[in-house]
């Protein structure tokens, strides 16, 4: 029983795209809602841009009408291939969103997008110009195989990201103190 | 023995899923303030191998590849490795097989040498050819450093069957260069804009120059809307001549894309030879399926008046080619039929039934295996 338990345990693990579901517009969205017990809104929209700037300082911010939401749109590569042969299968554009109030903040991603890469001249693995393919539209596009590891890799970086936030999120960073060199004097004995 | 199997299968599961997860994470493409590694060494390439007939009974057309009549033939097995630390990589790239050496090659020891053991002797080939052998740098993430032998910028098909959507390869193609040996610098002023500019052996094709690096080379990337690029490219020297051209593709709809290549070329001056070609050829392609894509290539070339020969019609003459392939998807195996239909403008260059005549017509069946 519990060596069918350990199998369905790998299984699961697998399954990375279910932690994915559709929103009311049918598209993926990976949607999570999280306690901040004790925290002000202005803190965690501090902390919020804290853990961006390093973290994830390409994502591009735009401006929302809400002052209590941040949106910003962003990429991950995914892979294909295994072993020695492992590389770029094409990169997920993706839209992320993060709201804070009082004691408890959201955040999702959703507006997936997916650029295949092609091999250059040069032996590089580049965007092919112009292939552009929704998330949702991923299965009808692309071979089962590829289109269920990307959703697999979509849910892993999700999940990734939001572990990373909830870090930021509860955890009081102290600011980082000044490194002093380990000095040697030599003119004493 | 339910503990020895309980063990097994919770060893099982854990490898298991250790694995598929260090598979399947993915890199965020952001700064991370934590160390991220550097990608892994990155090993790609190809092997393809083909079935060709000439409807004549002959081998006719004389573009690169593909060249014998009704031949089981291969192809060639590249094998690519790329890596990266840091702001530095290298990218080296062997092939093996006709269409790698003799077909594509600079002859890395030409000459007479005596076979190892015997007496005999003969012409000595290269066992490999390299495609790309180079190191680069980006200096910031706008400006990049690249030096070494390199497949060149010009022109819209290469040497490689994996990066070409028709097997057999246009007249500009096998008459511009194929690979370009330099130093060159890129800057990237925004996703629609980049400029390069590098200077290069004297001679096209050669792993060393003859005894000057004096080949001016640039290239302008635009890219005016979501999904077309055009390159306008510049390769001029004292020694090998001058070629300008543009290559563009254009992602029309998720089905449809066009691509389009014109060039022209002059020999150098104070070498004496003349002439020189120029050409323009078109590229439609239409996937009718996830699997199915076909195309067409239809080029107009033409070879300038002057003393200088083309692989092509003679001086002053032009042809003209249409070509219908489809590639046909399986996994990473993609079968390529293809007719070819070319027609010469006056002399007759091609042969059939040991005539002189003034068309050719081929069929080939490639399989191209890329990873």
């Amino acid at each position: 029983m519990i060596a069918l338990a350990s199998l369905f345990f790998a299984k699961v693990s697998l399954a990375q795209k279910e932690l994915l579901s559709f929103d009311e517009n049918n598209r993926y969205i990976y949607y999570q809602v999280a306690d901040a017990p004790g925290l002000r809104e202005d803190t965690l929209l501090a902390r919020v841009s804290y853990f961006l700037k390093p973290e994830y300082s390409k994502i591009k911010l735009n401006r929302t009408a809400n002052p209590n939401l941040l949106n910003g749109s962003g990429k991950f590569l995914v892979y294909g291939g295994g072993g020695l042969l492992k590389h770029e299968h094409g990169e997920i554009g993706y839209s992320l969103n993060i709201e804070c109030k009082d004691q408890k903040y959201r955040y999702w991603l959703t507006g997936f997008v997916f650029t295949p890469y092609q091999r250059d001249r040069y032996g590089n693995f580049v965007p092919e110009p112009g292939k552009e393919i929704p998330l949702e539209a991923i299965s009808n596009k692309l071979g089962k195989k590829d289109a269920d590891s990307y959703l697999d890799e979509t849910g892993t970086f999700c999940k990734q990201l939001g572990d990373r936030l909830k870090l930021f999120m509860t955890k009081t960073f102290a600011p980082k103190k000044a490194e002093v060199a380990k000095r040697t004097v030599t003119d004493k004995w | 023995m339910k503990k020895v199997l309980l063990l097994l299968c919770l060893s099982a599961a854990t490898i298991f899923t250790f694995k598929a997860h260090a598979a399947s994470l993915p890199a965020d493409t952001g700064k991370a303030a934590v160390v991220v590694p550097d990608p892994p060494l990155v090993f790609s390439g190809s092997v393809d191998t083909y079935y060709k007939y000439d409807f004549s009974g002959h081998p006719n057309i004389p573009t690169s590849f593909a060249n014998e009549n009704n031949s089981m033939s291969i192809g060639m097995i590249d094998l690519g490795l790329k890596k990266t630390v840091g702001k530095a990589s290298f990218v080296g790239e062997l092939s093996f097989g006709p269409r790698g050496q003799s077909q594509s090659i600079p002859n890395a020891s030409p000459g007479l040498v005596t076979f190892p053991g015997t007496s005999n002797t003969g012409t000595a080939y290269s066992s490999y050819h390299i495609q790309n052998l180079y190191v680069s740098y980006n200096v910031t993430d706008k400006f990049n450093l690249t030096a070494g032998y390199m497949s060149t910028f010009i022109g819209y098909e290469v040497i490689s069957p994996a990066a070409n959507f028709n097997y057999s390869t246009s007249y500009l193609f096998t008459n511009g260069p194929f690979q370009n040996a330099g130093f060159k610098a890129t800057y990237t002023f925004s996703d629609k804009v980049s400029l390069m500019a590098g200077i290069f052996n004297d001679y096209w094709n050669v792993y060393q120059s003859a005894n000057k690096v004096n080949t001016f080379g640039a290239q302008l990337m635009i890219a005016p809307v979501k999904g077309w690029t055009a390159y306008f490219n510049l390769i001029t020297g004292p020694a090998s001549g001058t070629e300008v051209d543009l290559t563009t593709t254009y992602q029309i709809t998720d089905a449809f894309k066009l691509g389009l290549n014109a060039a022209d070329f002059t020999v150098p001056s104070g070498v004496g030879l003349t002439g020189g070609f120029s050409g323009i050829a078109l590229y439609p392609q239409l996937a009718v399926s996830k699997a199915v894509t076909l195309g067409l290539r239809g080029e107009y070339f033409s070879t300038k008046t002057g003393n200088y020969i083309t692989a092509g019609p003679p001086a002053g003459e032009s042809v003209t080619a249409i070509t219908f392939t489809a590639n046909i998807k399986a996994g990473p195996l993609t079968f390529i039929p293809e007719v070819r239909l070319d027609n010469s403008s006056k002399s007759d260059i091609f042969v059939n039934n040991n005539a002189f005549t003034s068309n050719a017509s081929q069929f080939v069946l490639a399989a191209v295996y890329a990873f």
